[in-house]
């Protein structure tokens, strides 16, 4: 009944370290209207435990789609085992994209932590094109958890790591690497993704220094088509869903 | 092969529709040529006043089902009328619209206002609002379903379907209680009030504390109780319940409901209700059936 549901054949479905995953599939359609900052739901079997759909979002969509994922429960984990030219079942692309920087930013600065890198890859590419700075700023558990700088290198991104052991990068929170950002509010512009406690800093922070910004929110999905309103978003407008009126909201909106 | 069904004196091409609150945002995301085939369209419950909902969490799923506390989040009477009822009459499928009033009054004042709109073809009463002055829900009281649907009958220009809550002792009282009263359908089953609780945190998972669990969890319970409540009563009844697949649907036809509704389905499989749809198509061609009455009520004893 859906324009939006599809099967699409996987590529490849790929280790990337101890955690973290990457998975490809052919799907033309989404390639050709996807927009960064918007999402897939994917069903990962036809069983009914669990039972809903997972919410994944678009790594990059140049050849095929690619989601960037973490094994961290049942789902994920029975999405590690797809092979090449297994049928995906995927309710895609979903959702409100990023507001694009205007052509007066200057310096665009993607502050992430752990798997909220996701949706920053298939911005730089947009982004790349553009004459502005591309800053990343990432925060993850262990070195293990900080992947793929390389993607992002390429794309020209200067890149700032903090670790909360500090075995790679600044020991610490994200937080520590705010003194990287170049704080002038006509020409800075801000994306966030990751945990809530990491989202409000980055919150405050740009409040103070009355920058703009984005973030890309997470919730526990059903429909993830705007009909359950099961996936509300508190914000100064209130409750909003998070896979229709979101993932991507005004940074300053957010109630965290 | 025909499968029109009738509530009251509406019509309707075939007996599939969806349950409310499962079936949202056609014109951006569903093709309407496939919508136009389902028999009704059941939007999200509308109150008479806009009602921002429950604090999150509102949903969680469980082993082969989920439980959800919205809080029937909906822009009330006017802005539904405004923003949601034009764009789904235009779609075309006969709508049966859901509504919910925190006292009789509200009630009379939804059924009103949508008096005389087009596309209608029944009003669905949801019945799980508070019965003021007793510590029950009006859809947990016999006397307040009547009272409530004798009262909504004098003013309504459509048929009237009552909705029951499956959290009672006897549904077929409720059931009888409406028919009494005019109701010329009842639909069921609303969710079953349940729980689910964060054992690290030691709190309630949703913000509401309890919630409603729905899907295929609850298939089994909801069967019974609409093969209950047909035996008992004359009138067409809606069955819903844990409905993913042709074969479940026709669980509850066979059991004696003249409709049936998919609803959480809808989040795991959006094709659902034309699977099916289709699904039934299938199985009355297997058994060489020509209407859809041959397959209602048909269970052998
Ligand atoms: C818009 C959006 C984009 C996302 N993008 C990515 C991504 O690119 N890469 C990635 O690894 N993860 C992403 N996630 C999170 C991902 O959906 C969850 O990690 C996944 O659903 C976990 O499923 P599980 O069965 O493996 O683990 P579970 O044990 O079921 O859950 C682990 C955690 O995931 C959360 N979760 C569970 N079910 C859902 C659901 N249906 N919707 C949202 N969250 C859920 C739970 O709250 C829990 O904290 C995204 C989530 C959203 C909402
Ligand atoms: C997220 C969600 C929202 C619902 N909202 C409503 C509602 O607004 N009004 C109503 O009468 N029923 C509502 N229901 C109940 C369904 O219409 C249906 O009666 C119930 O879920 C059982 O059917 P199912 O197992 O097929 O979902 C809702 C159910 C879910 C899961
Ligand atoms: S998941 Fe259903 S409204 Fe967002």
């Amino acid at each position: 009944m859906d324009k939006i549901q599809s099967f699409y054949p996987v590529v490849s479905n790929q280790k990337l370290s101890p955690c973290f995953y990457r998975l490809c599939f052919d799907a033309p359609q989404i390639v050709k209207t996807v927009q960064p900052g918007q999402f897939v739901h994917i069903r990962v079997h036809d069983g009914l435990e669990p039972f809903f759909r997972r919410p994944f979002s678009v790594y990059r969509a140049q050849k095929h789609v690619e989601i960037f994922y973490e094994a961290i429960g049942p789902g994920t984990e029975i999405l590690t085992k797809k092979k090449k030219g297994d049928l995906l079942d995927v309710l895609g692309p979903l959702g409100t994209p990023f507001r694009l920087p205007s052509e007066d930013v200057e310096d665009v600065v993607m502050i992430a932590g752990g798997i909220g890198v996701a949706p920053f890859l298939i911005l730089s590419d947009v982004l790349k094109a553009r004459k502005c700075r591309l800053i990343l700023l990432y925060g993850g558990r262990t070195a293990g958890h900080v992947y793929d700088m390389k993607e992002f290198k390429k794309n020209g991104c200067q890149i700032h790591v903090a670790t909360d052991d500090g075995s790679i990068g600044v020991k610490g929170r994200v937080s520590k690497l705010f003194s990287k950002i170049p704080c002038n509010p006509e020409t800075t512009m801000i994306y966030t993704c990751g945990p809530h406690a990491m989202m409000a800093a980055v919150q405050d922070f740009a409040r103070q220094k009355r920058m703009s910004g984005q973030a890309a929110c997470e919730e526990v999905m059903a429909c993830a088509l705007g009909a359950c309103l099961g996936c509300s978003v508190k914000t100064t407008s209130g409750y909003q869903t998070c896979c229709y009126d979101g993932p991507a909201f005004e940074l300053g909106e957010v109630i965290f | 092969m025909n499968l029109s069904v009738k509530i009251g004196n509406a019509t309707f091409a075939n007996p599939v529709t969806v349950a409310s609150g499962t079936f949202g945002h056609a014109e951006k995301y569903y093709n309407l040529e496939e919508v136009k085939k389902l028999g009704a369209l059941v939007p999200k419950t509308v109150t008479r006043h806009a009602q921002t909902g429950n604090p999150p969490a509102r949903i969680i799923e469980t082993a082969s089902g989920m439980l959800n506390a919205i809080g029937i989040e909906n822009p009330g009477i006017d802005g539904f009328m405004a923003q949601k009822l034009p764009s789904l009459q235009k779609i075309g499928v006969p709508l049966m619209v859901s509504i919910l009033g925190h006292t009789d009054d509200e009630f009379v004042q939804i059924v009103e206002k949508l008096n005389g709109q087009s596309g209608i073809a029944a009003l669905e009463l949801n019945l799980s609002c508070p019965n003021l002055g007793h510590k029950v829900l009006v859809a947990q009281d016999p006397q307040a379903i009547s009272r409530l649907v004798k009262r909504i009958k004098r003013v309504a220009k459509f048929p009237i379907v009552t909705k029951l809550s499956p959290n009672v002792t006897d549904i077929s009282e409720m059931a009888l209680a409406a028919q009494d009263a005019g109701a010329d359908a009842v639909s069921l089953v609303n969710t079953f009030t349940a729980m689910v609780i964060d054992i690290e945190k030691r709190r309630s998972v949703l913000g509401n504390v309890t919630g409603g669990l729905s899907g295929p969890a609850i298939r089994p319970i909801a069967v019974q109780m609409v093969y209950r409540v047909a035996r008992r009563v004359k009138i067409p009844v809606v069955g819903m319940g844990g409905i993913m697949t042709a074969k479940d649907a026709l669980e509850f036809l066979i059991a004696g409901a003249t409709m049936v509704a998919v609803g959480t389905a809808n989040f795991v499989n959006p094709r659902a209700p034309l699977d099916v749809l289709e699904g039934i198509k299938e199985y009355m061609k297997k058994y060489k059936m020509k209407d859809i009455k041959e397959v209602i009520g048909s269970i052998h004893l």
